[in-house]
């Protein structure tokens, strides 16, 4: 038994790989709050059933996070932390779906069964923005504010690196590379981006928001 | 004396209701009442909500310490794509009953289908067109009396129709940029432009309700046995007069909160020899154009400027009985350190008149300083200092004696009282 506890071990550490993934703006800077995802070049992204519910939480009028990247299958809770009731919606095919939230009402997570860009609003706060990346991969994870992300590639195959961000202009080629793995002999891949950034959706932090009227 | 106490019974009727809000879960409720306690030291004319003259809503023989606004602002969710939204406004004068709406709509929002959005708004509300009065009840953060623009819209303008905006963000710029664009059609608004052409120009905080009577100036042109006899001396802006809708059209460009650019084309589409119980349908039109924008070290910079005519009576050889052409524009700076509020504004405005017509020349010429600053106490309470001065130049003036050009003065101290979800 014990035994087959250190097989496993061997074979995890010896086809386990973590790659970092970097993001460059134009000027060279990091990009922060960049979705990242590998996806198999043998398009066998057979994918065990997500364990853990996601969250996208609703803070101060903003979603929370503003981008949130899952696995195909995840469910996502959306728990409204606001006092406000808030009426949560997106019109992105084929990932549509409509969650009033009023005060202290209870309502089930959304599973999000179709990979694709999920943009979220508010249909009672106009200027409420937030997008749920689903792709078919469970390797994904977001660059910090250095830019770097990492990603943990457990099977012996070659995989095409992707990157999301709604501030992100590039072409679609630009956003995703093929690297080898195990033992790739690069650790890391970086992203050069050519065109310049969308800017940073607002945050609504002034003391005097600007209104509806 | 009376009025006072039913003010203050309506407050306290407000925070009732507020409370048994509060007892319970607030959603899909939101009540925002608020008043302003002043103190007011106004010098100048006579003022027009006195029936006189005066630019400003108060004179020195009516100043003092004042409950100066109180209002209540409440919105209900009815369905999940359906709100209904009012404000109700109180004021201890003479112009209408001492409460009454100065909006009241509701508003459909389809949950949208497309990056294009919708809403459809139906009842009595105010035109897009103010930067300044973005908080509950239609109030400032800027300033207590609004500028010259927003004072006439306050006064004289609100739509009694249907409006349909569309707007969207759109996906390959981020999020970070809305256009909208949005187009109205409405009835009453018939006598607006009375106002503006008969009293010209004001900067105060008084909105009218839907049931004001907004005085005259004591005319000569509206004296028994003169040309527009038929007129009340007070005017009732929003009653329809010919049957004939408005319209207007509005554009918006927004880039996130650093910059907001606004273009309208508004016209009543009035019949300008067309009157009724004692109101004249004056046919009004203009353009306004906005901008908002968050300059570096954040001050904010706000700009409005509006142009257009007003048109009364026969119209001979393009001109009619009562022919005004009217503008004006601001300009405000402001900036927010923490809980402290600094504003400066300066307005500018005129009144063209284009007709021959005796002893109605409604020509004038005028700007106005506001310096602004208040200090946020806490979400409940802020405290807000004004000090106003308005110079105009008006020919008509000497109808009542008056020198033609005066230059009206206000200082106001005001403590801000705000309650609600």
């Amino acid at each position: 038994m014990i035994g087959l506890f250190v097989l496993l071990f061997i074979a995890t550490s010896s086809f386990g790989s973590d790659i970092d993934i970097f993001v460059i703006d134009r000027e060279g800077r990091p990009v922060a709050d960049v979705a990242v995802y590998a996806l198999r070049l043998d398009g066998q992204n057979d994918l065990p059933a997500p364990t853990a519910n996601a969250v996208m939480d609703q803070i101060d009028k903003q979603f929370v996070p503003h981008v949130l990247v899952v696995q195909t299958g995840t469910a996502v809770e959306f728990p409204n932390s606001d006092t406000v009731a808030h009426h949560v919606y997106s019109f992105s095919h084929p990932n549509k779906f409509l969650l009033p939230m009023y005060h202290g009402e209870q309502h089930p997570p959304v599973t999000f069964e179709h990979s694709g860009v999920v943009t979220l609003g508010c249909n009672i706060h106009d200027h409420m923005l937030g997008y749920i990346l689903v792709v078919d991969s469970i390797a994904v994870a977001k660059t910090d504010e250095n830019g770097k992300a990492s990603l943990s590639l457990d099977n012996p195959q070659d995989y095409e690196i992707n990157i999301w961000s709604p501030r992100i202009r590039d072409r679609d080629e630009a956003l995703s590379k093929t690297v080898v793995t195990p033992g790739s002999p690069e650790p890391e891949v970086t992203f050069h981006l050519a065109k310049k950034l969308n800017p940073p959706h607002d945050r609504q932090s002034r003391s005097t928001p600007w209104s509806e009227y | 004396m009376v009025r006072v106490l039913i003010l203050i019974a309506a407050i306290f009727l407000g925070f009732a209701v507020q409370a048994i809000n509060a007892a319970e879960a607030p959603d899909p409720y939101k009540l925002r009442a608020g008043i302003d306690i002043s103190f007011i030291n106004s010098s100048g004319y006579t003022s027009w909500t006195e029936g006189f003259v005066g630019k400003l809503r108060y004179d020195d023989s009516n100043d003092g310490l004042m409950i100066s606004r109180a209002f209540a602002d409440f919105e209900i969710q009815l369905a999940d794509t359906f709100k209904a939204h009012t404000v109700l406004e109180a004021y201890d004068d003479d112009i209408g009953s001492t409460v009454d709406f100065t909006e009241a709509y509701v508003e459909w929002r389809p949950v949208p289908q497309s990056e294009n959005r919708y809403r459809l708004k139906l009842g009595l509300f105010y035109p897009r067109i103010s930067l300044e009065n973005i908080t509950a009840g239609w109030t400032s953060p800027y300033s207590m009396s609004y500028s010259a623009i927003n004072t006439w819209v306050a006064e004289e303008l609100r739509t009694v129709g249907a409006e349909l905006s569309v707007f969207r963000r759109p996906a390959m710029f981020g999020g970070a940029h809305t256009i909208r664009l949005q187009g109205a059609i409405f009835y009453g608004n018939d006598p607006t432009g009375s106002l503006l052409a008969w009293k010209g120009w004001s900067v105060h905080d008084r909105q009218s309700r839907f049931g004001d009577k907004l005085p005259l100036p004591p005319l000569p042109v509206i004296q028994p046995d003169s040309l527009f006899d038929d007129q009340d001396p007070y005017v009732a802006p929003f009653l329809e007069i010919d049957d004939r809708a408005g319209y207007y059209v509005n554009v918006e460009w927004r880039f996130n909160q650093q910059l907001l650019i606004r273009a309208m084309h508004y016209d009543n589409r009035a019949d300008p020899t067309a009157d009724e119980g004692g109101q004249y349908a004056w046919a009004t039109k203009f353009q306004h154009i906005a901008a908002h924008a968050v300059l570096p070290g954040d001050w904010e910079l706000l700009f409005q400027w509006m142009t257009g005519s007003t048109v009364m009576g026969d119209v001979v050889n393009g001109i009619g009985d009562i022919d005004a052409d009217f503008d004006s524009m601001y300009l405000m700076l402001t900036r927010a350190y923490n809980r402290h509020r600094f504003s400066l504004r300066y307005d500018k405005f005129a009144v063209t008149d284009n007709d021959q017509t005796l002893q109605d020349d409604n020509s004038e010429d005028g700007d106005a300083w506001t310096l602004a600053y208040f200090y946020e106490y806490s979400d409940k309470v802020s405290i807000g200092a004004e000090s106003l001065s308005i110079k105009t130049d008006r020919f008509s003036w000497q109808y009542y004696g008056l020198d033609t050009t005066r230059t009206e003065k206000q200082f106001q101290l005001s403590i801000r009282l705000r309650f609600g979800n």
